[in-house]
């Protein structure tokens, strides 16, 4: 049950990092990431070739990263300066086809068979301790993403980027170039997508197409939209929430007797709690977080200042 | 094709990607082989009935979900989870009803040599429907009064409630009809090749390729287009073939045609077709 539990915090730490990567490109810059499993699968795989040929892993790590950032590009460039459906239904079929590829493509990585990954973290005998030592890797990972979104979210680049999701003419006529923020961010975006493929593919020890269907996407547009879209910290619960949503369901199906087979059943009852998230609570569980700066804290000051004044 | 001008239709005049029209597809390949096979009422009535059935689950789809999300001021991002949500719901309410192992119709068609290609009578079956269909589409669309309803009303949606056009029952209406026709388009796809609760997602994609391509929302657009990825999808097998690589990449080939039109034309073939 502890080891179990264990297993739960590693997910929850890996969805978490994907999580963020979403809000920030939906919930920051309001793009539309329906293949965020493409980056995911690129980060898993690159890390298995990688580590494979003997590569130290923190590199592996970055590079799966960066190989995944520049697929982002490649596949959202032609479609920043369009609508946001463009982009959504390319990235779309760029998952499927990617998985269609690694899944009948012998060669690259084992087909429909995966390939193994080789463990970081030295075989001590204890499955508690590897897991243990995943947790600290996943969480230190989870950590850096999460302070450079939190730092992106409050930055002047931060509040650019809400502007554009806003109103992307009234930012342009400002002169902020929106096809290159847009950019940036989904490259962002997939990167961390990709590093946290590459951890996904580490904990697990092997890769297989089948791990990468689209309902992974869709897993985590439900963290982000339950949580909260637009702040990091809804992003994180949200991650929590659904994670354990999942675990408590293959745990229920084992002592329910349903007249549905349950895991139809709980592809229903995702479906059905994104539809009424969406009608009932938009802002999700958490509201949008509002931008902390030096200036707006400043101004605020300032005013308190100006009160004293004149009440003097 | 079938499929693809029912797509077009709602995505034109609700404007967005309505992801759960791949599942209007299987229910309605799975009502037709539920009438058919199940049931034993023969081929006929089994497109009617879910012709109706796929119409009507559309129609309260948009009216019970859609609807009330672009009241309440739902973006397009959120109409487009929506409808993978209730592509989810969808899907997995059939695999729960019919299970996923694949099914077959049973019935057999007979085939004839025609030169050197092996043609089933099913495929003339389709070829005829599809032409059918267009023709009565392409009626209904210019020469009754709901046709240029549909139009104004997805060409420009104020104006058309200005001129005293009942957009709801607009909209409603091409939610129907584009679920009835995706149904259709199920049946024959499953009595082409299998049914199984995937059906429709596995030809999602290239029909979004389609409509990109046709043009979103345009009717004569998506016919040609319809054409243009089939045609492209089969010689690209055979060049495929010859290059070595696996078949499955067909479908690389849809996305390729949408990556490219993206690049050159996003409005795809609409402008060929300004007036339509």
């Amino acid at each position: 049950m502890g080891l179990y539990f264990l297993d739960f915090v590693v997910f929850v730490g890996i969805f978490g990092i994907i999580a963020l990567s979403l809000n920030l490109e939906f919930g920051f810059a309001g793009l539309a990431n329906f293949g965020k499993v493409a980056f995911f699968l690129i980060g898993a795989y690159t890390y298995a070739l990688l580590s494979q040929i003997g590569i130290p892993f923190a590199i592996c790590l970055i590079v799966g990263a960066l190989i995944s950032a520049l697929f982002g590009l490649v596949v959202a460039l032609p479609t920043l300066r369009l609508r946001l459906d463009y982009l959504a239904i390319s990235v779309l079929a760029f998952g499927e086809i990617l998985r269609l590829i690694v899944k009948s493509e012998r060669w690259i990585a084992g087909g429909d068979w995966g390939m193994s990954v080789a463990p970081i973290f030295p075989w001590t005998g204890s499955e508690l301790i590897y897991r243990l030592e995943n947790i600290g890797l996943v969480f230190v990972c989870l950590l850096i993403c999460f302070v450079v979104a939190q730092l992106l979210a409050n930055s002047p680049y931060g509040r650019v980027v809400r502007a554009i999701r806003e109103d992307e003419i009234a930012a342009e006529a400002l002169g902020k170039d929106r096809a290159k923020y847009k950019a940036q961010i989904f490259m962002l975006g997939s990167a961390m997508a990709g590093l946290a493929g590459g951890l996904f593919a580490q904990y697990l020890q092997y890769v297989v197409p089948g791990m990468f269907m689209p309902m992974v996407t869709f897993t985590v547009w439900i963290m982000v939209l339950l949580g909260g879209p637009a702040n990091n910290w809804g992003a994180l619960l949200g991650a929590g929430l659904v994670e354990l949503f999942d675990r408590g369901a293959n745990i229920a199906k084992d002592y329910l007797v349903l007249p549905v087979d349950p895991s139809s059943l709980q592809y229903i009852l995702f479906g059905a709690l994104i539809i009424f998230v969406l009608l009932y609570r938009p802002q999700g569980l958490l509201k949008e977080s509002p931008i902390k700066t030096k200036a707006l804290e400043l101004v605020r000051h300032g005013k308190g200042i100006v009160n004293t004044k004149a009440s003097k | 094709m079938l499929g693809a001008v029912g797509l077009t239709m709602t995505y034109g005049l609700s404007a967005f990607p309505n992801f759960a029209h791949a599942e209007f597809i299987t229910l309605g390949a799975f009502i037709g082989y539920f009438v058919a096979e199940q049931l034993g009422l023969g081929l006929p009535v089994a497109f009617i009935v879910a012709f109706l059935v796929s119409g009507i689950v559309a129609f309260l789809c948009y009216r019970g979900v859609f609807q009330p999300l672009a009241k309440r001021g739902a973006t397009i991002i959120h109409l487009m989870v929506a409808s993978i949500a209730l592509g989810f719901i969808l899907r997995h309410s059939i695999g729960a009803a019919w299970g996923w192992p694949p099914l077959y119709f049973t019935t057999r068609w007979p085939a004839f040599d025609l030169g050197a290609i092996r043609v089933t009578e099913l495929w003339l079956w389709i070829i005829f429907t599809a032409m059918a269909v267009a023709f009565v589409m392409h009626l209904i669309l210019t020469r009754t009064k709901i046709g240029k309803a549909i139009r104004a009303t997805s060409s420009n949606p104020e104006l058309a409630l200005a001129s005293g056009i009942n957009i709801d029952r607009v909209i409603w209406i091409t939610w129907f009809v584009g679920g009835g026709l995706a149904a259709i388009a199920g049946i024959f796809r499953a009595a082409d090749t299998q049914i199984w609760p995937m059906t429709g997602w596995d030809i999602i994609l290239p029909m979004f390729a389609v409509v990109i391509l046709g043009g979103i929302g345009n009717f004569y657009g998506a016919i040609v287009a319809a054409l243009i990825v089939g045609l492209a999808e089969n010689i690209g097998v055979v060049g495929l073939a010859a290059l070595g690589l696996s078949t499955t990449y067909r479908m690389a080939i849809p996305f390729l045609i949408l990556i490219i039109t993206l690049i050159i034309k996003p409005q795809g073939l609409a402008m060929l077709f300004r007036r339509a």
